[in-house]
């Protein structure tokens, strides 16, 4: 199991780049952002999380640098690059226009 | 991907490639920084130091799979998996060192062959002009009645260039023909080719003189005016050690004196497959050069000498060029009856006019096509062999899959090792070509037996060595795929105990029982060519040179070089004859127009055979004739079987006579061609 099933298809990768836009963090801390914000509603495991970030990192949309972490033990942290955020934005704005899409067809059922 | 993506992906796929230890420790160090983290969290939620290891691990599902995930990631594994089936396959080939050499050689040879008969194919057809933009270049052709393409006559050239719209500049030029040149004027000269070309030829190609200028438009204006000329690379370099100061020197032709104004650079050998002119003068001089004397150059529309190219304008089509010609072909009809009667005028690239206009090529492409028949048997027999090695690793082969390795994977293993024996196959092929050809070039004396500047064109150029490579992959292919697929279906059970499995039935025998076919079919085809080939290369030799051979000595003469009239010509060759028949060795002599078997074609002639049945559709027959004196047939030990040859007597005024061979008798007359 390598993909979390109960997140859509490239939703994770939305979402790590909007954690990661906020300020350059590492995996630990990113899986500790990603827990606190959406609760147990998305589970992210820590195994699919890496390789999540290491496609990103190749993709060029962010990029990494080892620096101390707040414990002074050396970590990995990933910042958003401008290719990044030029696809983040573009995505956001899809997944605003899907998601309202179908938040509006449930409704219509429902009535 | 965009452009602007790569600047980013690039240096981050070479440092995978390259840093690759240290990309590797990141990675663990990365990993491990995580779980420290989650063990610590543990604790501090009151587990036991063991089970937070354990939770952390769990979280991760599966340690190293994640780890080989992200490695996939680096998109890099399918060069890196390549490297290490490379480095695998030439440890395994290494070891059966006979083996691979045997193949490698195999596979030279095929390779080899095919790339020396292609370098033939590529010079004869595909190599392009050596000119800027040669695609733009076009031929422009006259065609008879029986669709022959014939030349333009100078009259017919201005009119094109005048009239048609399609083209940046029309060119014209003549063949490439003898001149008696000399360094110095009256110094003794010695023949040289040249070639007459229209004012603006170098110019609409694209050719900038190395040295000095090409022509200018005026001066290929006024006919004998302007007696200039510009020197080819080569013959610069030979005949005058490539000494800049030739520059307004004066150079003897034909006996006149001519102005060197340039020197084609050494990237413009000429538009000709063969030959390659040694200087270029103007049309307008064409009195000073062999011309049909009976015809007048510049005002004769029937005097068709002209080759004539044009280039294609950017914008316009071809087809509005075959158009534009096509009408004016029609009006040349409507005007000049007598001359263009049923004639007519093409536009073709340069494809269509090297496969119209000279059919050698096909020659080299039967030789392409017996090439590439002998590497489809090196390649089945290689395949055969692979086969075998392929049985010798059964166990290795099933070892491999019963450990988990995907059957494309080993497809690709196995088929990574006939790449790199293919590659080396080529490699060696590569240098059997170069060789090949180099030898073809020793023929050139023998093949030119002339002082023009004619040489074998074919060579190893960029285009044949990528053409070869293209070659080896697709050996590769073939001679590894069958192999690979039949390897790798193995029954595991029995591949696993013993080291050679013959499973019996008929669907493991298909491949090998394809190959043998294969190569027993195609071995007998190239048997047959090469039978034929040689039966008739032995008949020709046998029947072909019908006269006595030996003891016989050639020499030919142009008088019209020398600006002789036809009278001075005929007691030139008059006076010649006598003197050789009294020279001391000559047992006799003769004149003929032209040599059997020379590299000169026969004169072409219509006749109507007496007493023949004509085809409903044809008003008379073609051949070809030469024209001989009395001396002809004695001199060349060829009998005279029915009749006579010919006499001292049979003069302009007599009655005229001709004499035919035998195989013509035998055609037109038959049965009754001993009744003469």
């Amino acid at each position: 199991m390598s993909k979390p099933s109960d997140l859509v298809q490239g939703t994770l990768d939305l979402l790590l780049l909007k954690i990661v836009a906020l300020q350059p963090m590492n995996g630990w801390a990113i899986s500790q952002r990603l827990k606190q914000i959406s609760g147990d509603v998305l589970q992210v495991s820590d195994g699919s999380l890496y390789p999540s970030l290491h496609k990103l990192e190749q993709e060029g949309w962010i990029t990494a640098e080892w620096k101390p972490s707040e414990n002074n033990r050396r970590a990995k942290f990933y910042s958003l690059t401008r290719l990044g955020r030029q696809h983040m934005e573009k995505e956001a704005a899809n997944w605003s226009r899907l998601s309202a899409a179908i938040s509006h067809i449930v409704r219509l059922e429902e009535a | 991907m965009r452009p602007q993506h790569w600047l980013y992906t690039i240096p981050l796929r070479l440092r995978s490639l390259f840093r690759r230890r240290r990309v590797e420790q990141e990675l663990n160090e990365e990993l491990q920084f995580h779980l420290e983290r989650k063990i610590e969290e543990g604790i501090a939620n009151g587990l036991s130091p063991k089970e937070a290891r354990y939770a952390a691990m769990r979280a991760m599902d599966g340690l190293e799979q994640r780890k080989e995930e992200m490695r996939d990631m680096r998109r890099i594994h399918w060069l890196t998996d390549f490297l290490d089936d490379a480095r695998f396959a030439i440890r395994s080939l290494r070891r059966t060192s006979g083996l691979t050499a045997f193949v490698v050689i195999t596979l030279a040879l095929g390779i080899g062959m095919t790339s020396a008969t292609f370098s033939m194919v590529d010079a004869l057809i595909f190599r392009p002009y050596p000119v800027p933009h040669p695609s733009g270049v076009l031929s422009l052709v006259s065609t008879t009645h029986d669709s022959n393409l014939d030349d333009f006559s100078y009259r017919e050239y201005l009119d094109i260039r005048s009239k048609t719209k399609s083209y940046d500049g029309v060119i014209a030029n003549a063949d490439m023909e003898a001149v008696g040149f000399s360094a110095e004027p009256g110094a003794t000269p010695r023949v040289r080719g040249g070639m007459m070309v229209s004012g603006n030829y170098f110019h609409v190609l694209g050719v900038e003189p190395r040295l000095g200028r090409g022509f200018r438009e005026d001066e290929d204006q006024v006919p004998g005016r302007n007696a200039v000329v510009v020197l080819g690379p080569d013959f610069w370099k030979h005949e005058f050690a490539s000494d800049p100061s030739v520059l307004g020197r004066t150079i003897g032709l034909n006996g006149a004196d001519f102005t060197v104004i340039g020197v084609v650079p050494e990237t413009f050998p000429g538009m000709l497959v063969f030959g390659h002119p040694d200087f270029y003068m103007p049309l307008a001089m064409a009195r000073a050069f062999a011309t049909n004397p009976q015809k007048n150059f510049f005002e004769d529309r029937d005097d068709r000498e002209l080759k004539v190219k044009a280039r294609l304008k950017p914008g316009t089509t071809l087809q509005q060029a075959r158009n534009e010609l096509a009408v004016l072909a029609q009006n040349f009809e409507s005007e000049y009856p007598k001359v263009n009667r049923n004639r007519g005028a093409a536009v073709y690239t340069q494809f269509e006019t090297r496969t119209r206009e000279d059919l050698n090529w096909k020659f080299g492409v039967i030789f392409v096509i017996l090439a590439l028949a002998v590497l489809l048997v090196a390649c089945t027999n290689v395949a055969g062999l692979l086969l075998s090695r392929a049985r010798a690793r059964t166990r290795e082969i099933a070892v491999r899959l019963a450990i988990g390795a995907g059957r494309f994977r080993l497809i690709r293993l196995l088929l990574t090792e006939s790449l790199i024996l293919a590659s080396l196959g080529g490699l060696a092929g590569i240098v059997i070509g170069y060789g090949v050809v180099q030898w073809f070039q020793s023929f050139q004396n023998v093949i030119f037996m002339t002082d023009l500047p004619f040489s074998i064109p074919f060579r190893m150029d960029t285009r044949v060595l990528l053409a070869s490579l293209a070659l080896s992959a697709l050996s590769a292919l073939l001679c590894g795929l069958a192999p690979a697929l039949q390897s790798t279906r193995v029954d595991l059970v029995n591949g696993l105990k013993s080291a050679d499995v013959d499973v019996p039935g008929r669907k493991r025998l298909w491949g090998r029982n394809v190959l043998v076919v294969a190569q027993v079919a195609a071995s007998l085809m190239l048997l047959t060519a090469s039978f034929l080939m040689v039966r008739g290369f032995q008949n020709t030799l046998r029947e072909g040179a019908s006269f006595a051979k030996d003891h016989l000595l050639m020499v030919s003469f142009d008088p019209r070089l020398v600006q002789y009239n036809p009278a001075q010509t005929q007691q030139f060759y008059k006076l010649l004859a006598e003197r050789v028949r009294v020279a001391p060795g000559v047992e006799s002599e003769a004149l003929t127009q032209n040599i059997p078997l020379g590299i000169d074609d026969f004169d072409g002639i219509a006749f109507v055979p007496e007493g023949f049945q004509m085809p409903r559709d044809r008003e008379n027959f073609n051949s070809t004739m030469d024209t001989v004196d009395e001396g002809y047939f004695e001199t060349m030990g060829i009998p005279i079987l029915r009749g006579r040859g010919f006499l001292a007597s049979d003069t302009a005024d007599a009655p005229r006579v001709a004499v035919v061979n035998e195989q013509f008798a035998k055609h037109y007359w038959p049965g009754r061609w001993w009744r003469l």
